[in-house]
């Protein structure tokens, strides 16, 4: 057993970690939501690097690997909090290529290119949404895939992305397999905006001084990091164990993803919040960053569902294994 | 990243698996202390007969020489047959690598093979009623005379002390020394005049944990390990070996205990609802959660030699979620759960230990800021 990232797993997080601290400093991920567009730039230069057909086959022009390098990107975005609609493309395409609908992959291709923008998360509230020519949707327990879409934007709390309601266009339901990587992927997100939030607060309350010492001495807040600390890595146990189950262990996927799913909206809910809180009365303002984070975690615990229906589900799913070993 | 077991891990569980099938440890004598640790010492007895005592021993010294993750499946595969941890756990886990690391070769001869055989247990004398969280302030007195250590002085949690031959014992040796250096650590044999173990009896109304007033012990020289002045960084071994294993004997018995709450509420119909399916869902969540983040810190330990910084979390995983469960186990089953005699009422008062044992969360929450996120030194 090797619960680990390989060292190719680690060779990625680390490019895509050094190329997004590069290109996607707060100061550019600021402007684009201030002027609410899309780093157009980068995002090309991320299809062109073939991150967004990471998880898809090489017969589709993907990279050939799977759902664990995809959180890993997944996590170095949310990590960077960067404004580009991957996203939507790129876990449209690990479901779509995890599914039968598109076996003749001009779906696949298309995303893969970029030719393509595809929206995920829920009808009323999908991810990506602007010039979505496509959207998987996350319709109660099963996921619904639709083709050219009525998109309709709306503007929310996190303008680092574009978000819409989408609607009509063709529709086909699809499997698990898409369900659970559309979860697994929000997932892997907020574990890289918790890891940021985490990051920023460590790096302020060492820095940050009252009554002549450090605020991070004080157990007041060096306790509420270590919470922050455990929230991160207790979403980041879970959304790998189910991006690696998504990978090999197919069965699992709807237990996986669900628990991946609770563990980050908990994480993601909590981590941003003490960060705002233990950055004071500057964590409030809008000059300080810690805000995006906060608001995109916001949304993308709002797109997994509430909290409870995984809790649910998982609750549900234990009973239904205690009964069948009896 | 590959979070299936080898086959050599596998078989090994097959192999224990079935070793446990074949050797029902028989009813768990309830009432009795003394008939309840003699059931420990025979299944102990039986276990190392086929030489799973200390599977993580190296074979010289009767073990398996097991990785530390064949290791975590003998825990889990012990606490899911519903076996007993060995009576000398503390020999097996504590002492036995203490010795192997630190102990002359005349004293791994002397001690190991009977804590590997149940014959003589041992006990930890580390924590007194001034020397809790911050042990290095212990004030337990060691003063030499002729060839021997005197020691005076009080341990406090010394649990199974009333069975024990040997202590694992730190006193100050030289209390003009800086805290952490005037320490040794000593074998001390407890069947003398100047060792006295009075029960200690704790809120579930058993006494499972002991004091013991020493008043001029008498420890030969040849029975300090490690070093005079040395006793801090032998503790520290004792210490670091405290937590790995046990880890996944006690998440199986959490996991054990979840999965009776969780057939008994589906039993009762009260799983229906929506309420109580989540609640049930959310420690389900938190016992995964623990799970693997567990497993993180076994291939950590594996790969770079110490756990990672999960590592820090799951001893403050476990006794919270064990806190929640049984909570929420007296608010689902009702006052019944509260009567004297329900397992469900023993487990409640039980779990309050949990974050004060073996190092309080708040003491795990100083470590995690200050070793893992680098923040100052707490105040």
């Amino acid at each position: 057993m090797d619960f680990d990232l390989s060292d190719q797993q680690k060779e990625i997080k680390s490019v895509a970690h050094d190329l997004l601290t590069e290109r996607s400093t707060f100061a550019k991920v600021r402007a684009c939501a201030e002027e609410r567009r899309y780093d157009e730039q980068l995002w090309r230069e991320l299809v062109e690097l073939g991150w967004t057909g990471i998880a898809v086959g090489e017969e589709h022009g993907g990279g050939g690997l799977g759902m664990v390098e995809l959180a890993v990107l997944l996590e170095e975005l949310g990590y960077a909090c960067a404004a580009v609609p991957f996203l939507g493309s790129a876990v449209s395409a690990a479901a779509l290529a995890a599914e039968t609908i598109d076996a003749g992959g001009e779906l696949l291709a298309t995303l893969v290119s970029g030719e393509r923008r595809a929206a995920v998360g829920l009808p009323s509230m999908a991810a990506d949404g602007a010039g979505a020519g496509l959207a998987i949707v996350i319709d109660g327990g099963r996921a619904l895939l639709m083709r050219e879409p009525q998109v309709e934007e709306v503007a929310t709390v996190d303008p680092t992305r574009s978000y819409a309601r989408v609607s009509g266009g063709a529709q086909s339901a699809l499997g698990a397999a898409a369900r659970g990587r559309v979860l697994i992927a929000l997932a892997a997100e907020l574990v890289g905006v918790c890891q940021r939030a985490l990051d920023m607060t460590l790096a302020y309350v060492k820095e940050r001084r009252q009554f002549d010492v450090p605020v991070g001495s004080f157990q007041a807040v060096s306790h509420r990091c270590a919470e922050m600390f455990r929230f991160t890595e207790s979403a980041r146990s879970a959304t790998y164990y189910a991006a690696w189950a998504a990978d090999a262990a197919e069965e699992a996927i709807a237990e996986a993803s669900a628990l991946a799913a609770a563990a980050a909206i908990e994480a993601g809910r909590e981590v941003t919040a003490g960060a705002i809180q233990m950055h004071g009365g500057i964590g409030f303002t809008w000059e300080a960053d810690v805000h995006w984070l906060y608001k995109r975690a916001q949304l993308d615990c709002a797109l997994l569902g509430p909290l409870k229906g995984h809790q649910v589900a998982l609750g549900e799913l234990a009973a239904q294994r205690l009964a069948a070993a009896r | 990243m590959d979070l299936t077991f080898t086959e050599r891990e596998q078989a090994f569980r097959e192999e224990l698996r079935e070793w446990f099938a074949r050797n029902d440890p028989g009813q768990e004598p309830e009432s009795d202390e003394d008939l309840h640790f003699k059931w420990r010492r025979d299944f102990q007895a039986r276990l190392a007969a086929d030489g799973l005592a200390a599977v993580h021993w190296p074979p010289e010294y009767g073990g398996r020489g097991a990785s530390v993750t064949e290791s975590a499946i003998f825990f889990e595969e012990l606490g899911r047959s519903g076996a007993p941890l060995p009576a000398n756990v503390l020999g097996l886990l504590l002492a036995g690598p203490t010795i192997m690391l630190w102990g002359s070769d005349r004293q791994k001869e002397r001690y190991l093979a009977p804590i590997l055989s149940g014959e003589e247990i041992w006990c930890q004398g580390f924590s007194e009623p001034d020397a809790g969280s911050d042990l290095a302030s212990l004030k337990t007195r060691a003063v030499k005379e002729g060839g021997e250590w005197v020691i005076s002085g009080q341990k406090v949690w010394t649990s199974g002390a009333q069975y024990s031959k040997w202590c694992m014992l730190v006193a100050r040796s030289d209390p003009s020394a800086p805290k952490h250096r005037g320490l040794t650590y000593f074998l001390m044999d407890m069947e003398q005049d100047g060792v006295q173990v009075r029960p200690l009896r704790q809120i579930t109304g058993s006494p499972e944990f002991n004091e013991l007033f020493i008043d001029g012990a008498r420890v030969p020289a040849e029975n300090v390990l490690g070093g005079e002045g040395n006793g801090w960084k032998v503790a520290l071994t004792t210490l670091m070996n405290e937590r790995a294993g046990l880890a996944f004997f006690l998440q199986v018995r959490l996991r054990q205990l979840l999965d009776r709450l969780i057939a008994q509420a589906a039993a009762s119909g009260a799983i229906e609802q929506p309420l109580v399916a989540a609640r049930l869902g959310e420690l389900q969540m938190r016992a995964e959660i623990l799970r693997l983040t567990a497993y993180r810190g076994l291939t950590a330990t594996e790969k770079y030699g110490q756990p990672g910084p999960e590592g820090s979390l799951t001893k403050w995983m476990w006794s919270q979620t064990n806190q929640e469960l049984t909570q929420f186990a007296v608010d689902l089953i009702g006052p019944e759960a509260l009567a004297e005699g329900n397992p469900w009422a023993y487990e409640l008062l039980r779990a309050r230990g949990n974050s004060i044992e073996g190092g309080t969360t708040e003491v795990l929450k100083n470590i995690v800021a200050e070793r893992v996120l680098g923040l100052p030194k707490s105040r």
